[in-house]
């Protein structure tokens, strides 16, 4: 559907006016005593805090940019390992019989285990360092990894591969030269959705033992009761997690030049 | 032709050697063979692992887990058996599911069949949607107390967000063809909604259930981790604490099974409710 201009700009309004109403309404419910202060906290406060945590470290022991980069590194960590791992996984396993016969009933008992309830077995196996919170990041982020790389392969089109066994092709070099180009695309977007479920489990992994990053602020601002720290662990949750997608995609985009059609 | 004794022999060697790599690759082409060599093989690892302490004392042995389960199915613990515990994390989520469906689809539906709607909403949701359901924990702790209502506000969050998000695109990405078709066989807007609306975009919103229901399940562990006297969160944190590993291990696989016995049982009711939906992805 073509949307002419004017009334694209219409639409722009509204939706200001939408996210205006949304901070009026809520500064004004706390402002005005609707609800408790001790409830919830207003957005002035919380950029308030915001501006304050940047320089100092108290009350709960540390800049808001070393939680922001503690938490950074565990994600990043606990990222890369799911693709490293999880890509070429779910390629094999989109493939070789072999490889799928082998790895899909592991994968299926794991698969359906949400990340929190991982968080026992991480701290006795690697304890509450930050290996056990990798741990977690990693689990939750393979399995997305792992599916749009097996559907990936499994979309490629018959007739390339039948036409590559005309030629004489080896299965493996079908798999190189045939199904992992064709299958890039759903690779990449699975990039995207192993980002999302990492920053899901971040908050998750630091539920339970740590005294650093951005899900250990949430966690302090509910002990200290004050609710504007945990709305702003939670804001910097999502606004950090919006940044790295967007550089992901912009990864995507320039590795995947010339692949879509 | 005759041919002499030696070379035949050493050709049926060759061949039944032919025959035992045809048997073993017709064996590595058969997945329920492999599914079933897996498995044993994950079990065998498992119970070397256990028996042999490579992850210190943390790791139960399988029929540890089983006969865990076993009295914990017989024997209360903190007053409820293993099913009431089952039954409690189910109650929760389903209650928080129906919540999250009623509001999730009213929202998306509303969202795509009025574009001021969805300029104005858009944005705040898409302000929300990105943060994780474990987040609102806090918050939610906050707000409704450690009881009843704050694990089910988590539950809704959780669910809340597919719901919308499928039901919106389900509506929009109708193709517009269709509307034409019955304008031109002279339908009414009631027609519209009844002949294209609701068909084309069921499968779509009914997909969005699915997410949201198995996503609902997701976090109950979460919002039972924190604080709760029931259900299957309970179990696995208790587990923690009192360092029974076997128990952790059970609660893991419970909640696994129940999340395998969800998806197949909401894929069975899709198709016996829409089964229109494999003749539009086919056509």
């Amino acid at each position: 559907m073509i949307v002419t201009g004017s009334k694209s700009h219409v639409y722009r309004n509204i939706s200001v006016a939408g996210l205006l109403t949304f901070f009026v309404l809520w500064e004004s419910i706390v402002d005005f005593g609707l609800v408790p202060k001790m409830l919830l906290a207003a957005p002035s406060q919380v950029v308030r805090l915001f501006f304050v945590k940047l320089t100092d470290p108290n009350p709960d022991g540390a800049l808001l940019v070393v939680h922001t980069m503690v938490s950074l590194e565990e994600v990043v960590t606990g990222y890369l390992l799911a693709l490293v791992v999880g890509i070429p996984l779910g390629l094999l396993m989109g493939w070789f019989t072999v490889a799928e016969g082998l790895a899909r009933p592991l994968f299926e008992m794991i698969r359906p285990i949400p990340p929190p309830a991982w968080i026992p077995l991480a701290i006795f196996w690697f304890g509450i360092g930050l290996e056990g919170k990798v741990f977690i990041i990693w689990v939750s982020g393979i399995v997305p990894c792992v599916i749009n790389s097996y559907v990936g392969v499994r979309m490629t089109n018959p007739t390339f591969v039948q036409m590559a066994r005309t030629y004489g092709a080896s299965e493996w070099q079908i798999f190189r030269r045939i199904c992992i180009p064709s299958a890039l695309p759903m690779v990449f977007g699975g990039l995207q959705i192993a980002l999302a479920a990492s920053w899901t489990a971040l908050v998750a992994a630091e539920l339970i033992a740590a005294n650093e990053g951005l899900g250990f602020l949430i966690t302090m601002g509910r002990r200290l009761m004050m609710p504007e720290m945990i709305v702003l662990g939670m804001l910097m949750v999502g606004l950090t997690g919006l940044i790295v997608g967007i550089l992901v995609d912009a990864a995507e985009r320039r590795l995947s030049k010339g692949l879509r059609r | 032709m005759s041919t002499p004794a030696e070379p035949k022999s050493r050709f049926s060697i060759v061949r039944s050697c032919i025959t035992m790599w045809g048997i073993v690759r017709a064996i590595l082409k058969n997945r329920f063979v492999l599914y079933v060599i897996s498995v044993v093989c994950f079990l065998y690892v498992w119970d070397f692992i256990a028996v042999h302490r490579v992850f210190g004392s943390y790791m139960p042995r399988l029929v540890e887990v089983i006969s865990k389960l076993g009295s914990m199915m017989a024997e209360p613990l903190a007053t409820k058996t293993l099913l009431e515990h089952v039954w409690a994390s189910l109650s929760r989520v389903l209650i928080g599911f129906l919540l999250a469906v009623v509001t999730g689809v009213a929202l998306g539906l509303f969202m795509a069949l009025n574009r001021h709607v969805n300029a104005f909403v858009r944005p705040v949701f898409d302000l929300l949607k990105p943060m994780p359901p474990i987040a609102w924990i806090s918050l939610s702790i906050l707000w409704f107390g450690i009881g009843e209502t704050s694990k089910v506000f988590i539950i809704w969050v959780g669910a809340v967000v597919p719901c919308v998000i499928n039901a919106y695109n389900g509506i929009r990405l109708i193709d517009p063809e269709l509307y034409d078709v019955v304008r031109m066989l002279g339908g009414k807007p009631r027609d519209e909604a009844v002949e294209v609306v609701m068909p084309a975009a069921f499968p779509a919103i009914f997909a969005g259930i699915q997410i949201s229901l198995s996503s609902a399940w997701a976090c109950v562990v979460a919002a039972e981790l924190v604080a709760a006297r029931s259900g299957i969160g309970f179990i696995i944190n208790l587990g923690m604490n009192l360092s029974e590993p076997s128990m952790i291990v059970g609660g893991m696989a419970i909640i696994a099974l129940i999340a395998w016995v969800i998806a197949l049982s909401v894929e069975w009711l899709e198709r016996w409710l829409c089964p229109w939906k494999r003749e539009l992805l086919n056509g």
